[in-house]
Parts: structure tokens; sequence; C-alpha cells
């Protein structure tokens, strides 16, 4: 009655570190870019915007959530990822490469780039929701699953327009929908792909990480049917030239504003009392993606044309920050817990493998990233001292991160292992 | 039935704790190791109504026995040993200690939650049916 599922551990922590370290070092490429290139970065439609763009979506933000779903999988999904070892090393050279060639397409603006990036960017992304959405269609898929499931179709989708994309950008010719592929692209990657994986994910980590009360069942199960409406809907409006498209953009707002303010009121009544980086991240998340509901809101309302940019910072930060949290977490757990696991007496509890106050200055540093950024669209050149912020913030997680990875391979090598004297 | 009850029995054990935790960083040693101990054995109780009743009536009734109760067994043992760990520390007043496993335990108490409630329970509530509530009552009968 029940073949199929399985109650596994984790997988292999290479799995996942191999993800999250790419992290930072593509981190590293868009602060390079925010020093040398700040006017352009801030170009809308310029080709060093969309490099940064692309670096800061796939090479950042999808990279560390490709990364975590290997982890999550096993934990929400059930049933962990087959082979994880294999086909995480499959996707992230896939998706590295592809990242690359894509950034490079379009700094260089070299047509067989973007051909090359379509294809390993394509197969990454198919290859990846081939494996994962198998397991997420189950007869008993709770809210968290359903969630999952709707964010891998859209990053799926996503891929497709981008594929199409490149293709017009490969031939230098732009037929009359490329502006609404563009605006396709962008609305589901964003909004189904990125906001809609971290909404899920926040139903069952907030809750249960910090001791709060629940996310209402109704939350639960109609955000990613208000999600998949409203952007379906847009997309109809949008091809088929109809009025009022502006009507689907105000109900995404809406919910996300409604996920803004119940998991802020959440995280400050939470019953965990004890300072945790992990919640600063949180908070600084939820209220940046305010910032981006009510800037977009702003610019939507025509009141400043630069909200729009901002907008779309703010939106990057939030991901960004929820990001960098949980990894700040999810890394020492796992050294703790395979170490643990395999019963070496020399495993190291949580803060030995990442010091609180290293967690603590990737925080101040990301507040620093954060806040010129934002006001980078109004004051450009204050852009470059948000890409120095960058270049210290992704410089410590790097750190952070190979230092894990070096204190783990350490004990697997030279610890001693627990042994039971018949 | 199963899943309302064992998912509150999660929350519940999840509150002395919080509220251990509370205490300690307050400073209050007396308070917190009061309140960690009915975490002890708040926690301890669950894992015992698990896998003294509830894991075994699931695998009579459907013959697995090696799959999902198995890996659930084989947390608790992990869990149980951190919690000794954890009292350990507390005892001796190792405030630092007891905050780094805290840390730990919790992460891998909530993800073992997480598996019993999104899929455990709901496969036992589905292999008992009527039975549940009978479940449910032998399980609130059982001494701590």
């Amino acid at each position: 009655m029940f073949n199929g599922l399985s109650l596994d551990q984790a997988p292999p922590i290479s799995v996942v570190l191999r993800f999250f370290i790419t992290l930072p070092l593509f981190g590293l490429s868009v602060s390079a870019l925010m020093i040398f290139f700040p006017s352009e970065i801030l170009t809308a439609n310029h080709p060093i915007s969309l490099a940064s763009i692309h670096l800061l979506f796939l090479g950042m933000i999808s990279m560390g959530m490709i990364g975590a779903l290997f982890q999550m999988q096993s934990v929400l999904g059930g049933a962990p990822i087959p082979s994880p070892l294999g086909n995480s090393i499959i996707i992230h050279t896939l998706l590295t490469a592809g990242i690359f060639a894509l950034a490079s397409a379009f700094m260089f603006q070299v047509p067989t780039l973007f051909i090359i990036a379509a294809v390993l960017l394509g197969s990454a992304i198919v290859y990846f929701a081939q494996i994962l959405l198998p397991l997420l269609l189950r007869k008993m898929a709770h809210n968290t699953l359903q969630g999952m499931r709707f964010a891998i179709v859209s990053l799926l989708i996503t891929a497709i327009l981008g594929i199409v994309m490149a293709t017009s950008y490969a031939n230098e010719t732009f037929g009359d929908s490329h502006a609404l592929l563009r605006a396709s692209h962008y609305s589901i990657g964003l909004i189904g792909w990125v906001a809609a994986l971290i909404i899920y994910v926040a139903f069952q980590v907030v809750e249960m990480f910090y001791v709060t009360t629940p996310y209402s069942d109704w939350c639960k199960h109609n955000v990613k049917r208000l999600l998949a409406a409203s952007l379906s809907l847009k997309i109809l409006w949008l091809f088929a030239a109809l009025p009022f498209v502006w009507v689907f953009d105000g109900v995404i707002i809406m919910v996300l504003i409604g996920f803004s303010t119940t998991t802020m009121k959440r995280l400050r009544s939470r019953k965990r009392r004890v300072s945790d980086v992990s919640i600063w991240f949180w908070i600084l998340g939820i209220g940046l993606l305010m910032i981006a509901l009510l800037s977009h809101l702003g610019s939507m309302l025509n009141i400043y044309p630069l909200l729009e940019p901002m907008s779309l910072i703010a939106f990057a930060l939030f991901s960004l920050s929820i990001i960098l949290g949980m990894m700040g977490k999810i890394i020492p757990f796992l050294v703790w817990f395979h170490l643990n696991s395999a019963g070496y007496m020399e495993t190291p509890i949580m803060s030995n493998v990442i010091p609180q106050k290293r967690l603590k200055m990737t925080f101040w540093l990301f507040c620093s990233m954060a806040l010129t950024a934002l006001i980078a669209p109004f004051y450009p050149l204050i852009l470059i001292v948000s890409g120095l912020c960058g270049v210290m913030l992704f410089s410590v997680v790097l750190f952070n991160l190979t230092n894990a990875a070096k204190l783990y391979r350490s004990i697997l090598v030279n610890g001693t292992k627990f042994t039971f004297e018949p | 039935m199963i899943l309302e009850f064992m998912r509150d029995d999660h929350r519940a054990c999840d509150h002395f704790y919080t509220a251990a935790e509370n205490a300690l960083a307050d400073k209050k040693t007396d308070e917190a190791k009061e309140l960690f101990n009915q975490f002890y054995n708040a926690t301890n109780h669950h894992f015992d109504m698990e896998e003294k009743q509830l894991f075994i009536t699931f695998e009579r009734r459907t013959g697995m026995m090696g799959g999902p109760t198995q890996m659930m067994r084989y947390e608790h043992q992990q869990l149980r040993a951190l919690l000794e760990s954890m009292l350990r520390s507390l005892n001796e007043g190792k405030v630092d200690d007891f905050f780094g496993q805290g840390e730990s335990m919790m992460i891998m108490l909530q993800q073992h939650n997480m598996k019993e409630e999104q899929m455990l329970y709901p496969m036992i509530d589905q292999t008992l049916g009527m039975d549940g509530e009978l479940m449910v009552q032998t399980l609130r009968e059982m001494p701590q």
C-alpha cells in the first residue's frame, strides 16, 4: 500500500555543499560588476545589467534553492532524490557552466554563447525537474509538497521562456512578442519560482524552528492557488492585449503583503526568544520583501520611476537574506549531523562549525550591502560601496563554508569513532 | 485522529523546551533545569507512546517491519542521546554547550516531527481507520 515511501536520512553533505559553496563565488562576480559598472547595472536592459540579474537570480538565489531542495526533499518530500551524489554533480555542473555562458553571452554579446547557455541551463533545469517532480506527485501530498511542485513547474516554464528568448538574442532578431515573453519570464521566475518556494518553506520552517503560532490552513491551501491563477491570467491578458493587467499584479502584491505581515507577526511573537542570527536574516528578509512590494506598488501608480529598480533590488535582497540565514543554520547542522551519525567522538557542536561571531559579521555586512544597494537607483555611484560590502560579505561566507568543509573532512580522516565492545 | 493527537503532543514538548531555553537565557538556572526535565520526560514519553504502542500496531496491520517506523526508532535513539548530553551539560553548568547541543537537537527534532506529521501519522490514520479513536485513548492512558 505504501510502496515508494522512504524516510531515509539526508543525502551526503557534499551534495548540498557543492551548491552552497558556488553561491558566494557568483556573489563575488556580481559584486565585482557592481564595483566596475555601477551605472550600467542600473540601466534597464543594458547587457551588464542583464548579466548581473542572471548571475544573481540563477548563480546565487537558484543555486542556493536547488541545493537546499536536495536536503529538504528527504524531509519535506518524504522520498529522497535518487542517486543524490551523481545527480547533484550533473545538475551543478550544467547549471554553473550555463550561468557563466549566459553572463558572458550578455556581457560580450556573443551569439553562440546564448545557444550554449540555453542548452546547458535548459538541460540542468529540465533534468532537475524530471527527477524532483515525480517525487512530489504522491497521492498524500500535503500543502508544502504542492507548493514545491508549483515552484518547480514555474522554474521549468521560466527556463523554457528563457530558452526561447536566448534564441532571439543569438539571432539578434526580436519579434513583436519579445517584450511579452520577457514579462512572462520574469513574472513566473520571481513569483512562481522564488517567492512561492520561500513562502512554502516558511510555512514549515518558521513555525517549527522558531516555535511560533501556526500559519492558517487557509493560507497554506490557497496561496499557491492565488499565485498560480494570477500569474496564468496575467500572462493570458498580456498576450491577448487585454486591459487591466495590473489587477493581477495587485492580487499578487496583496498575497505577498499578507504573507509578509503574518510572517513578521509570527517571528516577533515567537516563543523561542534566544537570539539567533537566522532570525535576524528572516526579519530583515521579510522587511525587504515589504519594501519590494510597496515600491512596486508605487511604480505601478507612477509615483516615481526609480521605484521599479528599487523594487527588483529589494526583492533580490529579500531572497538572498532568507537563503543566507538558512545556510548559516543548515551547514553547521549537516556537519554535526553527518559526523554524529557516523559516531565520531570529535563531532563539534554547531556553534563551533561556524562561530556566532562570524555569522553576525555576515549579517552586518549583508545589511550594509542591502542598504547601499537600495539607495543606488537614486545615487548610482553608491553601488560601488555596495559592491565592496558584497566582496567582504561573500568572502566571509566562502570562508565559513570552506572552513566547515575542511573541519568535516579533517574529522572524517583523523577522527576517532565510538566502538562498542561485544 | 492520530495526527492531531500526536501533533499536539509535539507542540507541547516544544513549549517545554522553549521555556527551558528562555529561562536559561535569562540566567534562571533552577527554573531552566526544572523545565528541561519536563521537556526531557515529555519527549521520552512521546517516543515511548510511539515505540510501545503506535508503531507496533501499525507494523502488525501493514506488515511493514523495516520501513519508516524503523527509521523513526533510529532517530529516537539519536535524539535520546542528544537529550542525555544536554541534561549532562545543564547539570554541569556548561551553558554554551547546552545551547550548542540544543540547536542541533531542535533542528533534528523538528525534521523528525515533520516526517512524522506529514507522512507517518497520515499513513497510520489511514491504516487504523475507525480504531484510531481507541488508539488515542490507549496513548492517553499510558503512564509517564
